[in-house]
């Protein structure tokens, strides 16, 4: 397999080289404390570290939480529509195969729209492979793995103080144009313990692989007294479903006044007991117990009887930020085999 | 025309004296600056905070309030609720480093025309003095030049030992079996182990097996007050495990007649302090309650003394922040605020948290704006904060839940220093006290008018 093997001081270099040409560096930074994907100003500002995610996903960069569709000004009986500025090119740097992952299950509901299909475009993504699990990542339950390579246009994986990088995709040779002719190939040893690590992380992790076929029978499992005692402890938050990668239900709002306005897209959460509540007062999902079914079934149910993959890439953050510890993983288990 | 920046207030005044006020400076030909809008409201004991910030947030570099003068009120005491309520609101537009020269108020009658204008000219030339107030979002989300709030000091106590914590977890589990056995309860809320090594989690337990599963650490930190409206929907009474500063929720809760205290058991548990991280969380520094005096039935506490109390750590973060000049503590709270994904986890955990309709999900107006970036967040965090003003006891749950770290607590224990200071009431010292803002008296600060 072709690719190299980096210093820390090479890959900075490479990473100070993005910022040219006006291009977007988003990569994992700390703020107040917290380590967070933002847009960075330099290198400088980059945590190189090959352990832990970020507190949340890198979804805001290609699905942002608050979004102009377009921009109205009304003048007398006319209407002038105003299309919203053009993404910018950008590189999101550092994120998790399980983040990357991500993408590519937004890709399968939001790539048929017209902005998120041009930001996606306009991005390159360079994940690093996790060099270690905490409790709560499961990406081998849901067919990731540490070092999986969905979506990423380049890859990193940090080994002994240094870092094997392949390239992907177009996309990502194009970004590492005129650096890798310079950098070292790696060798056989280091591909042998890439492969190492992988299985070592792999079995760290210790979680078996879902079933395909646990999707038809979770939509079996729609009605049953089981849902209510698990979703009894969920307290009406969004919490999980804006960490989460793969989550892209969205609200569209207006913002504005009798004279002009945006037509905005904002993260919604299927959690809120306003997400399906109609006009007339009627609400479908009328309790919480029924809220999370739909968070879990849509997630290992309906999306994978549609797009043959389950919405969710076992990154854990879930799993880990929920205030009242709801664990997604256990109530598949308990539905599926219940 | 020149390009001058001229200030742009909002009144909001009452329809029955400041309006028919400004109304007579105009009948009788006063001149005033022309800066200012009105909005007419039946009474300045109807505005919420939120409507300062809505002008705020709308682009507004001043709000003027102002209604009858004490005594005056067509409905008896809504000018006086209003003073109240919007003195603490200036402290907290200044503790996030908004100049409170921005927010003035005043008593104008309907006869005092040629005092309106006054008012008028003197709101203007204060908010032109201090500046238009720019947009609201975070401009500064480089990590490296952020203010850091000082290192806490030492803590108190150290975690109990683990057969301590085991003793109080068997006698839990007995009085569990012992309340559901004698149906004096149908259902224990307590905590049990989570998924994640060392996790506690909410469980209810309704028999022997949920019994077994009820335990008891020093890291049961959530409150579980605030599943007592949902679950007193279902179930006929209830055993409710409370830590000391949990049961102030069960009290501020009935106080705002939400919940009947004769359908709740509370088992207080001996509480050493919750430890989050291997560190003792902030809010049980200084508490001296090992078990709560509000508790029906209580265990026995692990130890007969006093113990090791500290002061709250927050209190020198607070003073380190008020230290900063005002447009660093904006700068300070603007990065956190646009962290804020409106996850609404915060609210979620708040046992004080209880409106049917929240007024952020309110649409007919939209007094918060649906999107997810710097005004609607300050808009939210701060009116969160506001709202539990005189009524949060304190338990942080907001704080721990928050998944971008955002200093609720800062801006919760500010307001619960004011309000001390100004009415001498903590909320959980007394279930029969009104709650500070909706009570008033004659006697209260003037300086803000």
């Amino acid at each position: 397999m072709d690719g190299w093997r980096l210093s820390d001081e090479q890959l900075r270099a490479w990473l100070a080289s993005l910022f040219a040409g006006g291009r977007r560096v988003v990569a994992p930074a700390e703020e107040d404390g917290l380590v967070l994907l933002r847009e960075v100003a330099s290198a400088a500002e980059i945590r190189l570290d090959p352990r832990g995610r970020t507190r949340w996903s890198a979804k805001e960069f290609l699905f942002p939480a608050t979004e102009t569709l377009f921009s109205y000004t009304f003048d007398g009986d006319d209407v002038a529509l105003e299309r919203p500025p053009e993404v910018p090119e950008q590189v999101i740097f550092g994120l998790r195969p399980c983040d990357a992952a991500g993408a590519a299950r937004l890709d399968d509901v939001l790539l048929v729209d017209e902005l998120y299909a041009r930001r996606r475009e306009r991005t390159t993504l360079v994940s690093i492979a996790c060099a270690d699990a905490d409790p709560a990542c499961f990406c081998t339950a849901v067919g990731g793995s540490p070092a999986g390579t969905e979506a990423s246009d380049l890859q990193f994986v940090p080994l002994d103080g240094a870092w094997v990088g392949c390239c992907l995709t177009e996309r990502g040779a194009a970004l590492v144009e005129g650096a890798a002719p310079l950098w070292p190939a790696a060798g056989e040893e280091d591909w042998a313990a890439v492969e190492e690590q992988r299985r070592a992380v792999e079995e760290s992790i210790g979680a078996e692989r879902l079933p395909a076929e646990w999707a038809g029978v979770l939509a079996e499992h729609f009605d049953g007294e089981l849902w209510t005692v698990l979703g009894e402890r969920c307290l009406r938050c969004g919490l999980c479903a804006y960490v989460c990668p793969s989550c892209s239900c969205f609200d569209v709002n207006d913002a504005g006044n009798a004279l002009c306005g945006t037509l905005c897209r904002s993260w919604d959460s299927c959690g809120f007991a306003q997400f399906t509540k109609q006009a007339a007062g009627h609400n479908p999902r009328p309790t919480q117990p029924a809220r999370y079914r739909q968070r879990v079934l849509h997630k290992f149910a309906w999306f994978p009887l549609e797009h043959g993959r389950f919405m969710c890439v076992g990154c854990g953050r879930c799993v880990e930020l929920c205030p009242v510890g709801l664990d997604i993983r256990q109530a598949v288990n308990k539905v599926a085999t219940a | 025309m020149s390009n001058r920046w001229e200030p742009k207030l909002v009144a909001l005044v009452c329809n029955w004296c400041t309006y028919a006020g400004a109304d007579m400076a105009g009948t009788a030909r006063r001149t005033q600056v022309p800066n200012i809008r009105i909005v007419r409201l039946p009474c300045t004991g109807r505005i919420d905070p939120v409507f300062v910030l809505k002008a705020f947030g709308q682009g507004a570099d001043g709000v003027i309030v102002s209604g009858c003068h004490p005594g005056d009120c067509h409905y008896v005491q809504g000018n006086m609720l209003a003073r109240r309520r919007l003195s603490v609101f200036g402290e907290l537009m200044h503790f996030l480093g908004l100049d409170r020269r921005r927010l003035h108020f005043a008593w104008v009658s309907a006869s005092e025309g040629v005092k309106w204008s006054h008012v008028v000219d003197e709101a203007t030339a204060a908010v032109r003095e201090v500046g238009p107030l720019g947009r609201w979002s975070s401009s500064n989300r480089n990590g490296s030049t952020v203010f850091a709030l000082p290192e806490r000091g030492r803590e108190p106590r150290s975690a109990p030992a683990a057969d301590e914590v085991a003793r109080v977890a068997a006698a839990l589990r007995a009085q569990a079996t012992a309340l559901l056995a004698g149906g004096e309860v149908s259902v224990v809320a307590g905590y049990e182990r989570g998924s994640l090594p060392g996790q506690m989690v909410p469980g209810f337990a309704a028999d022997p097996v949920g019994v077994e599963a009820l335990d008891w650490n020093e890291r049961c930190a959530s409150n579980l007050t605030v599943y007592l409206p949902e679950l007193l929907k279902r179930e006929g009474k209830i055993g409710l495990v409370v830590k000391s500063c949990d049961a102030k929720a069960v009290v501020g809760l009935v106080r705002e007649n939400q919940l009947d205290r004769d359908r709740v058991i509370l088992i207080g548990v001996p509480c050493a302090g919750v430890w989050e991280d291997g560190h003792l969380a902030a809010k049980c520094y200084a508490c001296a309650e090992e078990v709560s005096p509000l508790a029906d039935v209580s265990l026995d506490p692990a130890s007969s003394g006093g113990r090791a109390v500290a002061d709250d750590p927050r209190d020198a973060e607070i003073a380190a922040l008020e230290a900063l000049p005002a447009t660093e503590r904006w700068e300070f709270w603007q990065r956190q605020f646009g962290r804020c994904i409106r996850c609404y986890a915060c609210r979620a955990v708040c046992p004080l948290c209880y409106c049917g309709t929240c007024v952020a999900d309110k649409t007919r107006p939209q007094w918060i704006p649906v999107s997810i970036e710097g005004a609607a967040n300050t808009t939210w965090n701060v009116i969160r904060a506001m709202h539990l003003a005189g009524r949060c006891v304190g338990c942080d749950a907001c704080q721990r839940a928050c998944p971008a770290d955002i200093r609720l607590d800062l801006l919760s224990r500010r307001l619960a220093n004011e309000i001390e200071i100004r009415f001498g009431y903590r909320p959980e010292q007394d279930p029969t006290a009104a709650p500070p803002l909706t009570t008033f008296l004659s006697s209260d600060q003037d300086e803000f008018v």
